[in-house]
């Protein structure tokens, strides 16, 4: 018998009698164990994710103005926004580099992940380890070590000179200060954090499918694409939108290895907030815009997920 | 009274004790002493002296150097610092609810800054080293004839390239747009470029264009950006990039000259349409808790020992006129001994631009489209 059937047992001697004290408090204590638990995250996102949203939203249209005077509600930052013909390709350009960064990144960490998951190596989680360990230093010097390697005088540069491949005097200048230089380094950044979702979505398949498909004699090529990349989408997903989301709002990557051509959206919005004039208005739209198009994103990203299961069920 | 300073803080009492000691001082010393004794008495205001001053600054520790005098008398009570990143992140940080007792917005600030109520007039008589301060430079600090800015540090725009690489056309701001250095020119990151791109394609304004030299300038910007490597918005950022040879020709400060010369030869050259001139101005907060402390800091950072100490280590001009460097090319090249240096005919002094949120717009669209 097990444990379930001697609960069950003992609902069923004590019903139509009035629990005892013992089991009443044992049961308030579960109808208040949920609330407990889920109250401090609640309260944690309500006070800091979804006041501030408000705050800021409430600066977009005007409710709240950083000038004290006269203020009343009004859509006009909004209309700016969307009439104004010089955010829409900063943000289109943007979404582009985020896009691509995550692409490449994916497709990078999933032989990494895969090998670490299905390989069967006895050294996985040192090998993870080794991935994880320049993550033990500052996100700013990481960033900071590819000015000195992607400069016109850097390691790049200096080993084609050497090499004789570039002319002295010549060096590759697309390395730093460009669109490329965001882009490599937000790709470095961003890399384990996409393996390691990979990695346990990998870990988790139950190896009889691929012992199964191989006594039905399903090539290796034919396993991986009908049974492990699909079970393992959700965490490419998810890897996917664990780069997506923060790099699409990026400025402090650009901001150091960007120059003029990597300048981005996340940019843009923290200069309207403090360079030249404070314009907490225009900002404030900004960053509400960057966020529903992110949320509309993953909204889409879930669903084509969840049809994916649905399919592979 | 309205813009008098100080008297917020001060009750009757206080009054009648300070003129007292004024008084008595002044019998037995003479006016300095007086102002000494009203210094002595006040400072005891409580609380740390809270100066919100740039980045650079700030980072740079031996800069107290600059207000060694005030250590000195107060080495109880050092200053408590904040970053500003610019007049306009210390503005929205001043609506945002913080007050320290005194910044340092630069020249083209006093005039909207006095004008927005957020700040009081200085006492000149509290700073003893006022009267060694360039009269022109104390000029540029008032407003309605009081004394809202104590200039400080100054220097000039200008455009700095490597001999070795650029060749200029003529001694003009046009070498930031020159086509045959794509990719290895580097503009400040500021509303000033929509001046200096101004003053280039003779604005009749610069700081105040009409809505067609506006659409010109904007237009002209937005063309021409292609061609920077940088806009750079710390002055750490440039000299990497020079340094490292990604730029050739930057829009930079005298600082940026005394520091790249020791590695590259490089000329700060002075434009035909001439550089802009700026002033660093210190102004006091609108209700500070500590008046005269702020005053004695001032008073360190006016002093010629301050002043010479930032002309040898930061390539800057300083406002007390007493103040020499160790370096004769700076001497030259700030023209040091010219109390008009800062001024026509020599230089535009940098100056308020009536439609600073319009240009500040402008200029994040011309960033945007970059």
């Amino acid at each position: 018998m097990g444990a379930g059937e001697g609960v069950g047992l003992t609902l069923d001697t004590t019903a139509g009698r009035a629990a005892p004290p013992a089991r009443r408090r044992r049961r308030l204590r579960r109808g208040l164990a949920t609330p407990a638990l889920l109250g401090l995250p609640f309260s944690w996102l309500l006070l800091f994710f979804v006041v501030p949203i408000a705050i800021v939203g409430a600066y977009s249209v005007d409710v709240f103005v950083l000038f004290p005077g006269p203020h009343h509600f009004t859509f006009t930052p909004w209309r700016a926004f969307f009439s104004n013909g010089d955010y829409f390709p900063l943000f289109v350009k943007s979404i582009e580099m985020s896009l691509s960064v995550s692409a490449v990144v994916v497709a990078l960490a999933y032989p990494l992940a895969y090998y670490l998951a299905l390989s069967g190596t006895r050294r996985k989680y040192i090998l993870l380890l080794i991935l994880v360990v320049p993550f033990i230093t500052s996100y700013l010097l990481r960033v900071l070590a590819w000015k000195v390697i992607l400069g016109s005088q850097g390691v790049i540069n200096s080993f084609l000179f050497w090499t004789g491949w570039r002319a002295e005097g010549h060096p590759l200048s697309f390395l730093l200060y460009s669109r490329f230089a965001v882009m490599l380094v937000l790709a470095y950044v961003w890399l384990p954090f996409v393996a390691l979702p990979i990695f346990v979505t990998l870990e988790s398949i139950d190896r009889r499918l691929l012992e199964a498909a191989s006594d039905l004699y399903a090539s290796r090529l034919q396993a991986f694409l009908r049974i492990t990349l699909p079970l393992s989408l959700p965490g490419v997903v998810a890897a996917f939108l664990f780069v997506f989301i923060p790099t699409v709002g990026e400025f402090v990557t650009p901001s150091l290895v960007g120059g003029t051509s990597g300048y981005m959206y996340g940019n843009q919005i923290v200069d309207l907030f403090q360079t030249g004039f404070p314009d907490w208005e225009t900002g404030a739209v900004l960053s509400l815009f960057l966020l529903a198009v992110i949320l509309t994103l993953t909204l889409v990203f879930v669903r084509f997920l969840r049809a994916g299961e649905t399919r592979t069920a | 009274m309205e813009g008098e300073p100080f008297d917020r803080r001060l009750s009757r009492a206080d009054m009648l004790r300070l003129a007292a000691l004024a008084a008595g001082a002044g019998v037995v010393a003479g006016p300095t002493a007086a102002a000494d004794a009203a210094v002595t008495h006040l400072t005891k205001e409580s609380g740390q002296l809270k100066v919100m001053d740039w980045v650079g600054y700030v980072n740079d520790l031996p800069h107290h150097a600059t207000y060694a005098a005030y250590l000195k008398k107060y080495p109880h009570n050092k200053p408590q610092f904040t970053h500003m990143a610019s007049e306009a992140d210390a503005l929205g940080k001043f609506h945002a609810g913080a007050h320290p007792d005194l910044f340092r917005p630069y020249v083209g600030w006093v005039k909207y800054f006095a004008k927005s109520g957020l700040v009081q007039p200085w006492n000149p008589k509290l700073i003893k080293n006022f009267e060694h301060l360039n009269p022109f430079m104390v000029k540029a600090g008032q407003y309605k004839g009081k004394q809202y800015g104590i200039p400080d540090d100054w220097g000039f725009d200008a455009i700095l390239y490597r001999k070795d690489k650029v060749h200029p056309k003529a001694r003009s701001w046009g070498l930031l747009f020159d086509e045959r250095y794509k990719g290895k020119i580097a503009w400040f990151d500021d509303i000033t470029m929509i001046v200096a791109a101004g003053l280039y394609l003779k604005a009749k304004n610069p700081w105040n264009q009409t809505s067609a030299e506006l659409d010109r300038t904007v237009n002209f910007l937005k063309k021409k950006i292609k061609l920077t490597k940088l806009l750079w918005a710390y002055e750490s950022d440039l000299w990497q990039a020079f340094r490292g040879g990604d730029v050739w020709i930057a829009y930079a400060w005298p600082n940026d000259w005394v520091t790249m010369k020791k590695k590259f030869p490089v000329v700060y050259m002075r434009p035909r349409e001439k550089p802009i001139a700026w002033v660093g101005m210190f102004m006091l907060l609108k209700g500070t808790p500590r008046p005269h402390l702020a005053h004695a800091y001032v008073d360190a950072w006016s002093s010629k020992k301050s002043g010479k100490w930032l002309e040898d280590n930061y390539g800057y001009g300083h406002a007390n006129t007493q103040a020499r460097p160790s370096s004769s090319q700076l001497l030259r090249a700030l023209q040091l001994t010219n109390p008009k240096a800062v001024t026509l005919p020599n230089a535009y002094l940098d100056r308020d631009i009536p439609q600073r949120p319009l240009y500040a717009h402008l200029w994040e669209q011309v960033k945007a489209s970059g």
